[in-house]
């Protein structure tokens, strides 16, 4: 699968100056990080056993945190304050914007449009604010964070079926352009990018001297694009290519949750006496988050075996059209290898006379030892060249 | 019947066949060997069939090998042509069996085999595999080809009664047009074969109109294309598939929309559609998902009749034969004459049984089992005409002439063209 284009949406973030005494009221814990209980040998001794990948990445971070700028970040993933309502307002137009803009770019099959969706995509906020609420152990932040992930992932899904219907009969469920079909048949090297894109994200949120970085990290994490890829697919009843677009999402979703919480224990975001208070919630959360990558790798690792049973029985699919017929020209070949029997649909260009299909099943069914269904359209293929004076 | 009384009974089988054949004294050491079938069965019938021939493996110890062709009549002619024949096929046209059996490359079925594959049937079955007196095959699967499909549920909310006779079937198609339905769902596209589905309506429509005896004259070639009665049967034809707002997609997405293809539009929403004349192996190719009854997605009725008070049905199938005289080959021909060859795949789905002591309650569902009583109480039961006609009408100038008619041509020139197939025309006086 080739996929030159992810989507992120920290680029876009409202930034909003938090009000203090908003998250000193909701975040106390928070807010008195950096105390001089941070001074404590004991709690930093429990706090290396509690992050065993702190050590392998403390390098990157010689950082040392003051209240005011945990404050700043935290602020600009939750919906808290006064300002909580224009926070929304924006999430909501800029969500159902950038996915609007996505679908279109998918249905007219320009990556470049849906490059420019995923600089103004805001998913990552309420990703990034789960990741940061499961290392502080904040419940109840958690369950906002979710609700607002999951209000914007049905938004995008809904804007993403919606310019499907409003762009009626372009495209059907057996024609999708090959941007939808990149979002729709994830392998594993879609979970590396995701390791990465969200490693950096991470980084970049609790380094504020990389911002300039972010619209890289944009680009590389894909939110928006499989969601609405999903929306699309549902209006056209596509529903394998919309189960496709979904595991591709939740790969960004549950790899990004987990790279960025690794970073943010690692790079001491995290205050250590809030870190040890909270230790159970975070390995909790550690391992929930875990266990979601894990689950989303078993459907990648079976989607990649797929594709590569595929390749290689295109291969032979290949090497037996030159047998079957070697004055024909493949001019268009999909070749699927399934558990039980495998379709072969060949275009072929010809100047002779079509040979039967049968043959080929035939010589396929022999060599895969499984029924083969095969179909074959042939067009002419004549030349002709002239002079005169 | 247990597993080793079925090994014992067909071991008698095929030492049936092995006497019958004895000017085949290789037989026994051909046993290792695969024996080669040809068919038109593709997809989720092909499914079903490879059942049956993996049944008869376990049972026999004898291995196979299937291809199925959308383009059966003119490829088996290739074949033959090649000197590479089949071991066996199942022909889908009687008359292509009748026409391989005259070049003398069939083996005819005599002595304790004939008489076996023989009692399979009801004489008048039999009868259609049986040339100059001789039997070449065994009828495998039956379809019944007077099926109109629709949608219960719709019915049922806009108050549509089953149509009892043709003319209330065009009433209810006028009523369905007032309520901004498309009545028809009509596809002709066939590879090779397109025309059949067409050729399908003509007959239906003839043995209503003029009864069972016209129909034999007819498919039998004594009366012409160009009789006014068989002009009279397109004309009716024509008012469905040529009118203006009768099919979804319009006269025009005919010969382009794949004929078992032709009912999805129906269980859109709303539906395209809401009627399909459709053969009953359709039940294979319905889309994932939709369930056949009255309380299902799609249901049944038989094409009504024109003038009598109860419908004729059209049957057609699929029989048996063999190329190959080896023990083998014999014995899957002779196999596939037992009542009981067809039940893996009718447990399946897909599968209606010609032979005369099938167990219908080996049916996996109640619409099969709705077939088999329909066939059982109809009156009149006629084969599929084209299938019998000489075949370069019943396959060459029928479908031809088919294609001709919905693309446009008059009706006069399509049907002095199908008749030629039969030979150059008498001179006009």
């Amino acid at each position: 699968m080739s996929r030159s284009t992810h989507e992120s949406a920290t680029g876009s973030e409202p930034t909003i100056e938090p009000s203090t005494e908003s998250v000193h009221r909701r975040g106390a814990d928070v807010v008195s990080a950096g105390s001089p209980r941070d001074s404590s040998d004991g709690a930093r001794s429990r706090v290396r056993r509690l992050s065993a990948v702190g050590p392998l990445l403390g390098n990157l971070f010689h950082k040392t945190w003051d209240d005011d700028e945990r404050t700043r970040i935290l602020g600009e993933l939750f919906f808290e304050g006064p300002e909580w309502r224009p926070f929304l307002s924006r999430f909501v137009v800029l969500t159902v914007l950038s996915t609007t803009l996505a679908a279109f770019g998918l249905i007219a099959n320009s990556a470049a449009v849906v490059i420019g969706a995923m600089l103004i995509a805001p998913l990552m906020t309420p990703i990034l604010a789960t990741a940061a609420s499961l290392v502080h152990g904040q419940i109840d932040r958690l369950a906002v964070s979710l609700l607002v992930l999951a209000g914007g992932t049905l938004l995008a899904v809904a804007a993403g079926w919606a310019v499907s219907w409003l762009t009626g009969a372009t495209l059907t469920a057996e024609e999708l352009t090959p941007e939808l079909l990149s979002r729709a048949t994830p392998s594993l090297l879609d979970l590396g990018v995701a390791i990465a894109a969200g490693l950096a994200a991470g980084y970049i949120l609790t380094n504020s001297q990389a911002g300039s970085s972010l619209p890289g990290v944009a680009i590389a994490v894909a939110l928006v694009p499989p969601l609405g890829t999903a929306g699309i697919s549902l209006e056209l009843g596509a529903t394998a290519e919309a189960e496709g677009a979904l595991l591709l999402f939740a790969t960004n979703l549950v790899v990004i949750i987990l790279s960025a919480m690794i970073v943010m224990l690692a790079s001491g975001f995290v205050p250590n006496d809030i870190r040890i208070m909270v230790r159970g919630r975070v390995n909790l959360g550690l391992f929930a988050a875990t266990l979601g990558v894990i689950g989303v790798s078993i459907p990648l690792t079976s989607y990649t075996l797929d594709v590569f049973a595929d390749q290689h029985f295109t291969r032979e699919v290949i090497s037996h059209v030159r047998e079957w017929d070697p004055s024909g020209r493949i001019v268009e070949l999909s070749a699927d290898i399934g558990d039980s029997r495998a379709t072969v649909e060949i275009v072929m260009a010809s100047s002779q006379e079509p040979v039967p299909a049968w043959r080929l099943a035939e010589l396929l069914a022999a060599e895969s030892e499984l029924p083969v269904d095969v179909s074959v359209q042939y067009r002419i293929e004549s030349r002709d060249e002239a002079t005169a004076d | 019947m247990s597993k080793a009384l079925r090994c014992f009974a067909s071991l008698i089988v095929i030492s049936a066949v092995a006497t019958a054949c004895s000017a085949d004294s290789e037989s026994n050491e051909q046993s290792d060997r695969v024996v080669r079938v040809f068919g038109v069965y593709r997809g989720a019938e092909a499914e079903g069939f490879r059942r049956v021939l993996a049944r008869f493996t376990e049972e026999t110890g004898i291995a196979t090998s299937y291809v199925g062709t959308a383009a059966f009549a003119q490829r088996i002619r290739e074949r033959v042509r090649d000197g590479d024949p089949p071991d066996v096929a199942l022909f889908p046209q009687p008359a292509i069996l009748v026409e391989m059996a005259r070049a003398g490359v069939l083996t005819p079925l005599e002595g304790q085999l004939g008489a076996t594959v023989r009692d399979g049937y009801s004489p008048d079955v039999a009868e259609l595999a049986t040339v100059d007196g001789t039997l070449y095959g065994a009828w495998f699967r039956l379809s019944l080809k007077s099926l109109v499909w629709y949608p219960p549920q719709v019915f049922a909310d806009h108050g549509y009664q089953i149509p009892a006779t043709w003319d209330e079937l065009l009433l209810l198609t006028t009523q369905m047009r007032l309520d901004g339905f498309t009545p028809w769902c009509l596809g002709m596209e066939a590879f090779d074969a397109t025309g059949w589905v067409g050729t399908d309506w003509i007959e239906n429509i003839v043995l209503r109109l003029h009864g069972p005896e016209v129909y034999d004259q007819w498919t039998a070639g004594e009366i012409p294309f160009t009789d006014p009665r068989i002009h009279q049967a397109f004309t009716l034809f024509g008012e469905i598939a040529l009118s203006p707002g009768q099919v979804a997609g319009g006269t025009r997405s005919i010969l382009t929309v794949p004929a078992f293809r032709a009912i999805d539009p129906m269980f859109d929403n709303p539906p395209g559609c809401l009627l399909t004349r459709q053969a009953s192996s359709q039940v294979a190719e319905l889309p994932s998902g939709i369930s056949i009854g009255q309380a299902g997605d799609v249901d049944v009725f038989v094409l009504p009749p024109i003038h009598d008070e109860e419908a004729p049905l059209l049957a057609a199938g699929e029989v048996a034969a063999a190329f190959s005289t080896s023990d083998e080959a014999l014995a899957l021909v002779s196999y596939l004459a037992d009542p009981r060859s067809g039940e893996p795949w009718a447990r399946l789905g897909g599968y209606n049984s010609p032979h005369k002591d099938f167990d219908i309650t080996t049916h996996g569902n109640q619409f099969e089992v709705q077939l088999a009583e329909l066939v059982e109480q109809a009156n009149v039961v006629r084969f599929d005409g084209s299938d019998l006609m000489a075949v370069t009408v019943g396959t060459g100038t029928f479908w031809q002439g088919m294609i001709d008619y919905v693309a446009g041509l008059d009706l006069d020139s399509v049907l002095i063209n199908i008749q030629r197939g039969y030979g150059p025309l008498p001179p006009e006086r």
